[in-house]
């Protein structure tokens, strides 16, 4: 009987969830309900948890709960700690969550909401998801070795080293691009620069409080400290009303990335527990914070979605950035759905913690897909506004204009209609200048944001404070993924380096500290340069950089977990790992050919540098800019070059993964699988990880 | 006695979710060191929480923590 109840249950599930997903994939000049989105999501999770994850769990991974894991092997209550399995998830979810899931699918809505929506779901499902649980098991078996070792034993020496290049560059690219973003939802506006200055005074008190008063009182502390952000929140406005303060902190594009730039060397340079853990510590708070009010604003305001499900931009002419849906939606949405990232921490920390091997599938799988529901949250929050609005905000000055009666008139000529009065209205309402040309997702998505807030509390009144507190929010914890990343990133220059030259390697030492910081701050900072001076907003060409690199870094983990699995002997479920690799492989070289060798000047950086050196021949430049436009093709030749060396990298990794696996099919070559031998697990059927005195 | 219950209850919930949180945000993880210490009885000097706290996030933020 019981088992009928579920098979109904189930089934009843499956059908919301297809006729949700059909309402939102056939609506067609009626508006549809951002509850559609909902429901069509959580269904689609609900299913792909309970069912393929499931199989992989069973079937192709047979994992064990009899089998001891590192957590418990080496249990030290300082690098490895057993930990409850929900208290394990929120701090793998609090570690892949980034500003990814929330810009990816605010750009791709250039495509209309259907494309990204169904990517969202999809690729999470059978790909994104898959990944992190793999790796994380893979890791789990191996002490909780990271993706580079794993790499280096698994598939050749070669592959090892590959890998750990590979995550360089794409860190100095995200970390580009990220900054990029803070600069363009910040430049000319004092209220959400002194906001986000002010958590900086507010994290060194904080570290200072937490290192010298209450050392580890994490919880006090954060808490007195998000009191002091959301103070900080509302007194931007004072400062924005005052004229003297207001000229103090209203910054220019470069203004703002000289001064990221010195943060982010500050904070690789300074001890970690004076601004970068404290830092940390408020992100994860109000990030958390804010995710839950935004899924509970949908739920209660339930806004009419006003974007078309697919607008005239999918041949890809589009003014956020150019090309077509295939491949660069996938490219664009990235981390909602799939994130190479997520491979570094479901083998870096998790599989230290994790109590059980049957706990992976919570944790890898599980994670991911709340993940890929933010990411739909953002989606429903860039849609919920009237097209027309969100193109003006997310276009380039370059091509709509910088006034809103241009922005206007240009918008209106796509078929969106907008006037120039809403642009002046609603910067009005945020308290903001101008929202125009802020391409980078996080101004559009703070609009979003606080529309559906203000629907839920203070409406109209408390717009401005709504739209700030959003863009803090953001701010801060891309700030968070700015300075950790600095800071890993110096730690690889220095290994890197220490294999030229060994003193670079030791920690501790103060020259090869400044130097190597300074090495990875240049390469961000530079190509954080390049898009702020670049008059197509910069996004344009960096997004999708850096959605190339990412997901190539998807499809190294996948190969490794490919490679694993063949080792394994589960031939007949490789392609769990190698289905979702071929697609990444194909939709990222099809992007890099494209973004190198593409004859549209708008989408091909080699044309783009040809069409300016023409320019430059014919004498159509102006001398004044003469330097700026031969920055500007040095810089496309650059990008040109970066995406080749990226993709060449992951071509070599496949060709060596490639030169295994015949091997191991084959039976040319003794298959030598590096796992940690089997110990037994002391640990009765009940413990949760609260045991030795926590009950 | 239903009510009794149900406050049991409700304290027992209440309580789970406030280790939880400590847990989350590493406000626990000291205790839980000085706990693994003695069970583990290493002749390794204890830690005291501020060195504790200063490793600990040494530690964390010189491998990738943050994703984008």
């Amino acid at each position: 009987m019981k088992r009928i109840l579920q098979i109904f249950v189930w089934v009843g599930i499956a059908l919301l969830g297809a006729g949700a997903l059909a309402a939102i994939a056939f609506t067609r000049g009626e508006q549809l309900n951002a509850t559609w989105f909902v429901v069509a999501s959580v269904c689609c999770y609900l299913v792909a948890y309970r069912f393929y994850s499931a199989f992989i769990a069973a079937r192709v991974l047979a994992l064990d709960d009899k089998r001891a894991t590192p957590a418990e092997r080496h249990d030290d209550g300082r690098d490895y700690v057993p930990t409850n399995k929900w208290v394990l998830f929120g701090h793998h979810f609090a570690a892949i969550a980034g500003p990814g899931p929330l810009v990816g699918p605010t750009l791709a809505a250039q495509f209309g909401y259907l494309p990204g929506t169904l990517w969202l779901i999809a690729g999470a499902a059978l790909a994104g998801c898959v990944q992190d649980f793999v790796i994380l098991f893979c890791s789990i078996r191996r002490d909780g070795k990271s993706l580079g070792e794993m790499a280096r034993e698994e598939v050749s020496a070669r592959g090892g080293v590959i890998a750990q290049i590979a995550v360089l560059a794409i860190m100095v690219i995200l970390l580009a691009v990220v900054a990029l973003v803070i600069v363009n939802a910040l430049k000319s506006s004092p209220w959400g620069t002194f906001t986000l200055a002010m958590t900086i005074p507010i994290a060194l008190l904080l570290g200072l409080y937490l290192r010298f008063v209450r050392p580890g009182r994490v919880l006090e502390a954060s808490l007195f400290g998000v009191a002091l952000v959301m103070f900080a929140v509302v007194a931007g406005q004072w400062v924005a009303a005052s004229p003297s303060w207001a000229r103090a902190f209203t910054l220019s594009g470069l203004s703002l990335a000289v001064v990221i730039i010195a943060y982010g060397f500050a904070a690789a340079v300074l001890p970690v527990w004076l601004l970068l853990a404290p830092r940390d510590y408020l992100s994860a708070f109000i990030k958390t914070g804010a995710i839950l009010c935004l899924a509970g604003g949908i739920l209660l305001v339930r806004p009419h979605i006003l974007m078309p499900p697919l607008t005239r931009f999918i041949d890809g002419s589009g003014p956020v950035f150019a090309g077509k849906i295939f491949p660069f939606c996938f490219i664009t949405i990235a981390c909602g759905a799939v994130s190479g990232f997520h491979s570094l921490i479901s083998s870096g920390t998790t599989p230290k913690m994790i109590l059980r091997e049957g706990q992976s599938r919570l944790i890898g799988y599980g994670a991911m897909l709340l993940e890929s529901f933010v990411g739909v949250m953002a989606m429903v929050a860039a849609c919920a506004m009237p097209p027309g609005v969100y193109f003006a905000m997310n276009s380039p000055a370059g091509v709509v204009g910088s006034t809103p009666a241009a922005a206007a008139a240009t918008i209106s000529t796509w078929g969106y209609h907008l006037d120039a009065q809403t642009m002046t209205n609603l910067a009005h309402a945020v308290g903001e200048q101008s929202l125009l040309n802020r391409a980078g997702g996080a101004p559009s998505l703070a609009v979003g944001m606080a529309q559906i807030f203000s629907n839920t509390i203070g409406g109209e009144r408390l717009m401005s404070i709504w739209y700030h507190f959003a863009i803090m929010f953001e701010a801060l914890f891309i700030l968070t993924v700015l300075d950790a990343g600095t800071r890993v990133g110096r730690f690889m220059v220095q290994e890197l380096g220490g294999r030229v030259w060994k003193p670079l390697a030791r920690r501790s030492w103060m020259p090869g500290n400044l130097l190597s910081s300074a090495v990875i701050v240049g390469a961000w900072g530079y190509f954080l340069y390049q898009g702020v001076v670049d008059p197509l907003g910069g996004i344009n060409s960096l997004w999708p950089l850096f959605g190339i690199a990412n997901q190539l870094l998807a499809a190294v983990a996948l190969v490794v977990a490919t490679t694993i699995l063949l080792k394994m002997k589960e031939t007949r479920w490789v392609w769990i790992t190698m289905l979702p690799m071929a697609w990444l492989v194909a939709v990222t070289m099809t992007a890099s050919y494209q973004k190198i060798f593409d004859a549209n000047p708008n989408l091909g950086f080699l044309a783009k540098a040809k069409v300016l050196a023409t320019q430059v021949a014919g004498g159509q430049i102006a001398a004044a800019k003469m330097g700026e436009t031969q920055r500007l093709i040095f810089n496309q030749r650059l990008d040109a070059v970066v995406t080749g060396v990226l993709a060449l990298m992951i071509l070599v990794l496949i060709v060596e993964a490639l030169g295994q696996w015949y091997s191991i099919l084959s039976g040319r070559r003794e298959v030598v699988l590096h796992e940690s031998p089997y110990v037994a697990t002391q640990w009765g059927e009940g413990f949760t990880g609260t045991a030795h005195g926590d009950d | 006695m239903q009510t009794g219950q149900a406050a049991k209850l409700v304290r027992r919930w209440v309580r789970q979710f406030w280790r939880g949180v400590r847990e989350w945000c590493g406000d626990a993880a000291y205790e839980r060191y000085l706990r693994s210490k003695a069970r583990l009885d290493s002749s390794e000097q204890t830690l005291t929480a501020e060195e504790f706290y200063v490793e600990q996030v040494n530690r964390r933020f010189s491998r990738p923590n943050r994703c984008c």
